[in-house]
């Protein structure tokens, strides 16, 4: 054979935000790994709006932070505006935001990744996938062989990729101005995975100097800008403001006419596109008495004066683009620089997976990304994360690591994915969880960096910043309970937040349960001797006390999911074989292969009654199973593809002594 | 939708049926069955632990809380899986009638049960490999078998339509819960979010869709277990032959001395297909009797929960003041009935708000019958064609239980408590609702806000 050859541990295929966080993960968990894509200098690139954050996203960006993840530490170096958003809600949905510098954002990842041991960058396109049983590695466009015994797939919109502006004809493209991977989403199609297609779109940009700001509302970041990371301290970057603008009835009648040119709506493009992020021919569409529309006009960055017009999302041609730019106030004289377009692309429905994104089907496979039908940079970081990390940890024979949906909004996500499949690009939102309250920006470190320090995930200045964070929340949280404040320290608050004045000192957790008391004011009516504490941590503290019996009543929630979690479905079972369940949950199950009751549950189309009667034929197959030999099936539990398969194969599932349930026993069947 | 509840936890009903016989058994099953028994017999469920499988115990049962003693009952452990449902059972047979069972059900509830659905300990028979599905179907026919056929047709004319209703209070809730995702998700969009004094006026009259709703739950209980039809009067004024006659068999002892029923007694009967619990009363007079005055004072505690209340005079004798005051007394429906009407003396009239009644040629029974059944059904059986009636306790349980998350949910806004806090009440109404219709939820909410409002960038 001849060519170049090179042997890694883990080969991650794609630099995206997937790609980026796959590596960087299995990296610090001390995997040999290569990062390959085809332009190097693109690595981290943001290829919709140059923002990172928002409500739910805001929170997985910092997740992927507190596991040790690039996207917080880059978002912070690159960011030119922090905005904490719904700050006038609640502490538990507040969603940090920030615009980023384009050109800046992936120097930043670079010089991250730059900094990882085992971490190797390569510059080609893959063009196939070499399998023997298992993945073995990769092959390139050039001719390298890459053997590998995992490969993290990340190809963002690149799998068969094509590119729509009114009117002119479709273009095979990934991105635009860059190619689309056409063999490797064919050598995935022959190894049997199921494939569909999903659309999105971007708008146009404009060139700022053309556009007539006093027309304009000013829109100013946080004047105290706050950090995505909890472990680094990059320094601020000058910040910039954004611009919003309304579009009007004439936007609204300028879309209409042109309707017929649309690729969206000219029949060109099957694929679904996402409900929450319309194109601007959507809106009017299907919205015809919303008369105006909402533009956010986003810097590109420090050292250009380009715009993204957030909000026009559009595959009309490019003179209807300009034609409705024009119509909009401060937009009149707009010089539009890119055309807004649609893409449409190959995904592998994320049914297909396990929860520790390993394909089902093939050992040593892993997808992260748009490539499982997801939308947004967070969401996408977040899987390369989880993907990166089981590869590295199914390489060293080591346990699957799985974050739950109590654990965090990633966790919420993977599951979300596996469990029922996408029928629209999948975004994160936190009605999606079902434990918000304890899915928090502000608890990330409590929640996940904990974890991440038990298996290694974290660098060891990462885990130092940790275990400083943690003594501090330990320091608050005592501060907070046995500090008492005398009347005149805190009455003028008090006072201020309409609250009754108190006449003998009264600690500072039970002031903080009053509504509109908040934690920074107590700090500073504590006078100078009083300590300081991180915003995040005075957050963390004064939801636990103000809103202290919502978040007990989602934990014990919590905990009974968990319990249900703790039954365990063996691998290989025959959900088909099962009379007593309905014929929709024998298929759904069967399809998805649930790994506990827990996620049978939250299958759409399986019923209380199906679950019931699941319970009771794995109970049978378990008792007959303890006679015959062992009834276990091949390897497809929740499983990892390390080298000793049958001993990992539920390393998560904790046993639970039948007895002490009563005759409905949690023992896993089989045993 | 919350399903956690529905392997793990301990559910309890009353397995006699209601109102018949001495004796009544409330059963208990599930991981917390000794706990909750031992709750009721005011010691720890460890304190069970030690008792020997199939054992019996003659206990005092306490109402938690209170402590009020609610009855004297023998407590039998079946420990599992050697039960009837494979799980820990406890039996508890109280002494029979109306309160107590219900007390005792009511005490388990309190102390962490869940009502069993119907069927249930069956079903629970059937996953824990007691029975198999044959066997479980045919339990369930047999149960099904007991209930007469024009009150099954009754309860499905009313129930009619439930499904929908409590389908739609669903989607009421997961309205409301869109309004604040609109808060939460989606602050940055074309349209302001719905005021939140518009979203608790909007909670507020869920509520009271939920409370128009719950109203019916009495006549559905009604339908579902029987209307009580205490019989009254004088001693030897043929209450006894009277309740004979309409349950049709020898069930009351009949005879001509006076006093002779010293307890009260019930039967389940059948009147034009509707359920009335007939009791058997011991005759009101004062007794120095010990035994019989027990006997008086049930039929006084019956009295109180009588929907309605047949009293018997016989024909050719008079009211007494007494017997008058008595009657004006009562608050439920009252039936004035002549008895013995072929023994009545030659040119007697009886009052014209009488029914009469001769067990012996059984004339008037039939005409008994029909007031009977339009006193206490027709108003419950007609003008419901709007609104469906709720028949069953779990359903009225849960659904109380929406509607306390509902006014949770307006409090908490009201108070200034931000939205994804009291969305969590929204949240554990929906699971509520949900598990009355047994649906499964997904992303509904979600669906609901893309659906309704122009969202996206």
């Amino acid at each position: 054979m001849s060519g170049l050859r090179l042997s890694y541990d883990v080969v991650v295929v794609g630099g995206g935000h997937a790609g980026t966080e796959a590596a960087a993960a299995a990296a610090r968990l001390g995997a040999r790994t290569v990062l390959i894509t085809p332009d190097l200098t693109r690595i981290g690139q943001m290829s919709c709006n140059p923002a990172i954050g928002g409500i739910a996203k805001g929170t997985v960006a910092r997740e992927v932070d507190a596991l040790g993840g690039v996207m917080g530490r880059a978002t912070d170096a690159a960011s030119i505006q922090f905005r904490m958003l719904n700050r006038s809600k609640g502490p538990a949905v507040w969603g940090p935001r920030s615009q980023c510098d384009r050109a800046l954002y992936p120097i930043a990842v670079r010089r991250i990744l730059d900094e990882l041991d085992n971490l190797d960058l390569f510059q080609e396109l893959v063009t196939g996938l070499n399998f023997d049983g298992r993945v073995r590695g990769v092959e390139t466009r050039g001719g390298v062989t890459f053997e590998a015994k995992a490969v993290v797939v990340t190809a963002g919109t690149f799998l068969r990729g094509r590119i729509h502006v009114g009117g002119a004809a479709a273009l095979g493209a990934g991105r635009a101005g860059e190619g689309p991977s056409i063999a490797l989403a064919e050598a995935l199609e022959a190894q049997g995975l199921r494939v569909a297609r999903f659309k999105t779109g971007t708008p146009p940009r404009i060139d700022g100097r053309s556009v007539d700001y006093s027309r304009c509302e000013r829109q100013e970041g946080d004047r105290e800008p706050f950090r995505f990371s909890c472990y680094a301290d990059e320094p601020y970057l000058e910040q910039r403001p954004c611009w919003i603008t309304w579009s009007g009835p004439e936007l609204q009648e300028i879309v209409t006419a042109n309707l017929h040119r649309s690729a969206l709506y000219g029949g060109e493009i099957s694929g679904q596109g996402p409900r929450y992020c319309p194109s601007i021919e959507d809106k009017v569409k299907r919205f015809p008495a919303a008369r105006r529309h909402q533009v956010f006009l986003e810097p590109e960055g420090l050292d250009t004066t380009e715009l993204y017009v957030n909000g026009l999302s559009t595959s009309l041609p490019a003179d209807v683009q300009v034609e409705f730019l024009r119509s909009i106030p401060g937009l009149e004289d707009a010089k539009m620089t890119k055309p807004g377009y649609a893409i449409e692309y190959d995904y592998f429905p994320p049914d297909q997976l396990l929860h520790t994104l390993e394909v089902r089907q093939i050992r040593g496979l892993y997808f992260a990304g748009q490539i499982n039908g997801t939308t947004g940079y967070e969401e996408a970081a977040g899987q390369g994360l989880i993907a990166g990390a089981n590869a590295a940890l199914a390489v060293q024979g080591r346990d699957p690591f799985v974050i739950d949906r109590d654990q965090g909004y990633i966790g919420v996500l993977i599951d979300d994915l596996v469990t029922k499949g996408v029928d629209e690009p999948y975004r994160l939102f936190t009605s999606r969880a079902e434990f918000r309250l304890l899915l928090r920006q502000d608890n990330g470190p409590t929640r996940l960096g904990t974890l991440a320090r038990s298996i290694g995930l974290l660098t060891s200045q990462q885990r130092s910043a940790l275990e400083e964070r943690l003594r501090q929340e330990a320091r608050a949280t005592v501060w907070f309970q046995k500090h008492a404040l005398a009347p005149e320290e805190i009455n003028g608050v008090l006072a201020e937040a309409g609250s009754a004045a108190i006449e003998r000192p009264v600690r500072a957790r039970e002031l903080l349960k009053r509504p509109g008391v908040d934690a920074r004011s107590l700090l500073n009516a504590a006078g100078t001797g009083a300590p300081s504490f991180d915003a995040d941590v005075l957050a963390t503290v004064e939801i636990d006390a103000k809103y202290e019996g919502y978040v007990r009543r989602e934990v014990e929630r919590a905990s009974k999911l968990r319990q249900q979690a703790e039954f365990a479905i063996p691998g290989g079972t025959p959900f088909a074989d099962f009379a007593t369940l309905s014929i929709e949950a024998r298929q759904k199950l069967a399809r998805i292969r649930p790994g506990n009751l827990a996620q049978a549950s939250r299958i759409p189309g399986v019923t209380p009654a199906d679950l019931q009667n699941l319970v009771m034929e794995l109970r049978r197959r378990a008792s007959s199973a303890a006679v015959g030999p062992s009834a276990a099936g091949p390897r497809d539990t929740g499983g990892s593809s390390g080298e000793t398969p049958d001993a990992a194969s539920q390393p998560r599932v904790r046993a639970v002594p039948g007895a002490a349930q009563g005759g409905l026993s949690t023992e896993p069947p089989g045993r | 939708m919350d399903r956690s509840g529905t392997l793990l936890d301990t559910i309890v009903a009353q397995a006699t049926p209601p109102g018949v016989g001495a004796v009544a058994v409330v059963r208990l099953s599930g991981p917390g069955a000794r706990e909750i028994a031992g709750g009721l017999m005011r010691c720890d469920g460890a304190a069970m632990a030690d008792w020997p499988e199939r054992s019996s115990r003659l206990r005092v049962l306490h109402r938690p809380g209170s402590g009020e003693a609610l009855d004297r009952a023998l407590v039998t452990l079946f420990a599992a899986p050697g039960s009837y449902t494979g799980e820990d059972v406890v039996e508890i047979s109280t002494h029979g009638g109306l309160s107590i069972p219900a007390a005792v059900v009511d005490a388990c509830v309190a102390l962490g049960a869940r009502r069993a659905r119907p069927g249930e300990f069956t079903q629970r028979a059937y996953l824990n490999g007691k029975l198999d599905l044959t066997q479980a179907e045919a339990v369930g026919d047999l149960v099904a078998a007991n209930s007469p056929k024009g009150r099954a047709v009754a309860l499905h004319h009313l129930e009619r339509g439930l499904g929908e209703r409590i389908a739609d209070l669903r989607g009421e809730v997961i309205g409301l819960s869109a309004l604040l995702v609109q808060h939460i998700d989606f602050p940055e969009e074309d349209e302001a979010p719905t005021p939140i004094d518009a979203i608790i006026a909007r909670a507020e009259a869920v509520a009271a869709k939920m409370d128009r709703l719950l109203a019916t739950a009495p006549a559905g209980e009604l339908l579902r277990e029987g209307a009580v039809a205490v019989l009254a009067g004088r001693p030897n004024s043929g209450k006894s032959s009277l309740f004979n006659a309409l349950v049709g068999i020898e069930r009351a002892i009949v005879t001509a001395e006076a006093g002779t029923t010293r307890d009260a007694i019930e039967a389940v009967v059948s009147i034009d297909g509707f359920p009335f619990r007939l009791v058997d009363t011991a005759g009101l007079r004062s007794s120095s009797n010990q035994v019989e005055r027990l006997g008086i004072e049930i039929a006084h505690r019956y009295l109180a929960a009588a929907d309605v209340v047949l009293y018997c005079r016989e024909a050719g004798h008079g009211m007494s003041e007494e017997e008058d005051a008595f009657v004006q007394s009562l608050s439920c429906a009252v039936v004035r009935v002549c008895t013995k009407w072929d023994l009545a003396p030659g040119g007697w009239t009886p009052d014209p708000s009488e029914v009469t009644v001769s067990v012996v040629s059984g004339h008037g029974l039939d005409s008994l019958g029909e007031v009977l059944r339009d006193l206490v059904f027709q108003g419950v059986v007609e003008g419901r064609d709007e609104v469906p009636v709720v028949t069953r306790r779990r359903q009225a349980d849960l659904l109380r239980q929406a509607r306390a998350e509902i006014a949770g949910f307006g409090e908490a806004l009201a108070g200034g408590v931000p939205a994804e806090f009291a969305s969590a009440h929204l949240r554990t109404a929906e699971s509520a609702l949900e598990e009355i219709l047994g649906v499964v939820a997904t992303d509904d909410v979600l669906d609901r806000v893309f659906r309704d409002f122009c969202i996206g960038k």
